[in-house]
């Protein structure tokens, strides 16, 4: 595994933000066992968060944590013993009331057990309510992208350019759907090199002779990006740049170049 | 200390609040605008923490990211019940997190300035993911989608913001 490029795509902070599927969180938590280097980088990253959070801390009100303490302590409170000089009627009186009293604690007790262990199931069966919800969600998000990029396919208005290798990489590969009405810009890869860490790819147009920066990607992006709206294109092309693009192109190192059929 | 909190020690939840309180207000009082909500919301959070503790594996992550994600969950979560109108997606882009606190004109905010400056050194686009991440309680879908930014880049551009936050900040 190329440890450098794992963790450049971000996944271990979407792994500390919570927002993996369980699928995605239990690879990440297996990756952590196997390569002590991404834990190491886990750490720097949680030891950062923390810093950040301490930055930005608020102070809550005083009685807060009055309230807190107070509810996360509710227990059984703790009875007194009273001695009573009395006659011996009142002594049977007493003892039957002390084991009425007996049993009812004890009762007491025993309900606030099963209490309890149904509270800790019930917060068990929220918990994972709550990861097949999020899981669900995250299927519904990627059906409704496929569902979405199949209309952007089919629809007339897109017009299709395919950007072909350059000399640099003649097996490079990609189309790009343009709609002249909305300037709306898809991009579709079918085949790019894999880049360093520290490089990605970036989409440009060609306005009247000059290049537009039109956004940046990584090679393993799935399905149709949807990258900046643009107005009347010549071309399109792609180059490798440094991470996070630049304000224009490297022409050396373009990878794919298409032009736009204006018939 | 994860021991002293698995074994119901209250020491140990007051140390927990003491130490932490604030940090987990600072993302919840800045996701919930409404300061008596907020504070419910923290409540909760804090009762999880002491409830759920049990649930928390050390081999996973650091107790601190548990105990915020729990609180930043809680407060999203409230964001999308009925209680509160999502008013956020209103808010102009750049309307950061300098503008948002001066909103709340409550004293709370004070020492919020350290947050503003170390903000600040970001890269807009970095800083836009942090603020919007964590001070807003935006997923990084939600983020993606309602902003038209590839969920590729939202995350790489996380990524990039938490290697230039370790350097302002020196964290080693």
């Amino acid at each position: 595994m190329n440890i450098k490029e794992y963790i450049s795509t971000g996944i271990l902070e979407a792994y500390v933000l919570d927002e993996l599927s369980s699928t995605e969180r239990i690879q990440v938590e297996k990756d952590l066992t196997d390569y002590p280097q991404l834990r190491v980088e886990l750490e720097l990253i949680e030891t950062t968060l923390e810093v950040l959070m301490q930055t930005a801390s608020v102070t809550p009100r005083a009685r807060l944590k009055e309230n807190i303490l107070s509810l996360a302590g509710e227990g059984a409170k703790q009875g007194r013993i009273i001695s009573i000089a009395v006659s011996p009627m009142w002594r049977w009186a007493a003892a039957a009331s002390v084991v009425i009293a007996l049993v009812a604690s004890y009762l007491a007790f025993d309900y606030r057990d099963k209490w309890i262990s149904s509270t800790v199931a019930l917060n068990d069966l929220i918990d994972s309510n709550q990861q097949i919800a999020q899981d669900y969600n995250n299927v519904n998000q990627r059906l409704d992208k496929l569902q979405n990029d199949f209309s952007i396919i089919e629809n007339n208005a897109f017009s299709k350019i395919i950007l072909k290798g350059t000399e640099n990489n003649p097996e490079a590969l990609a189309s790009v759907y343009w709609n002249s009405a909305s300037q709306e810009v898809f991009l579709s890869i079918q085949q790019l090199k894999e880049l360093s860490a520290e490089n990605q790819f970036q989409l440009w147009a060609l306005v009247d002779g000059k290049p537009i920066d039109m956004g940046v990607f990584d090679a393993n992006s799935a399905g149709l990006l949807k990258m900046n709206l643009i107005n009347n294109p010549d071309a399109f092309a792609i180059t490798i740049e440094p991470r996070g693009g630049k304000a224009s192109p490297t022409l050396e190192t373009m990878q794919v170049i298409g032009m736009v059929n204006k018939g | 200390m994860v021991a002293q909190l698995k074994a119901k020690n209250k020491v140990a939840l007051n140390y927990l609040y003491d130490h932490y309180s604030a940090a987990l207000n600072g993302v919840v009082s800045r996701i919930i605008k409404n300061d008596d909500l907020a504070e419910e919301v923290l409540q909760d959070a804090f009762l999880k923490i002491w409830n759920r503790i049990d649930s928390y594996d050390p081999a996973k992550g650091r107790l601190f990211t548990w105990m915020l994600n729990l609180a930043r969950n809680q407060a999203i979560d409230k964001t999308r019940s009925k209680e509160i109108s999502k008013g956020k997606k209103t808010d102009d882009i750049d309307n950061l997190v300098g503008n948002a606190d001066k909103q709340n004109s409550s004293e709370m905010f004070v020492d919020s300035i350290g947050l503003i400056e170390v903000l600040d050194k970001l890269p807009d686009d970095q800083k836009f993911v942090v603020d919007y991440l964590y001070f807003k309680g935006y997923t990084q879908s939600e983020l993606a989608e309602d902003y038209d930014i590839p969920l590729g880049t939202v995350k790489t551009r996380l990524r990039m913001a938490m290697i230039t936050l370790r350097s302002i900040m020196n964290v080693n």
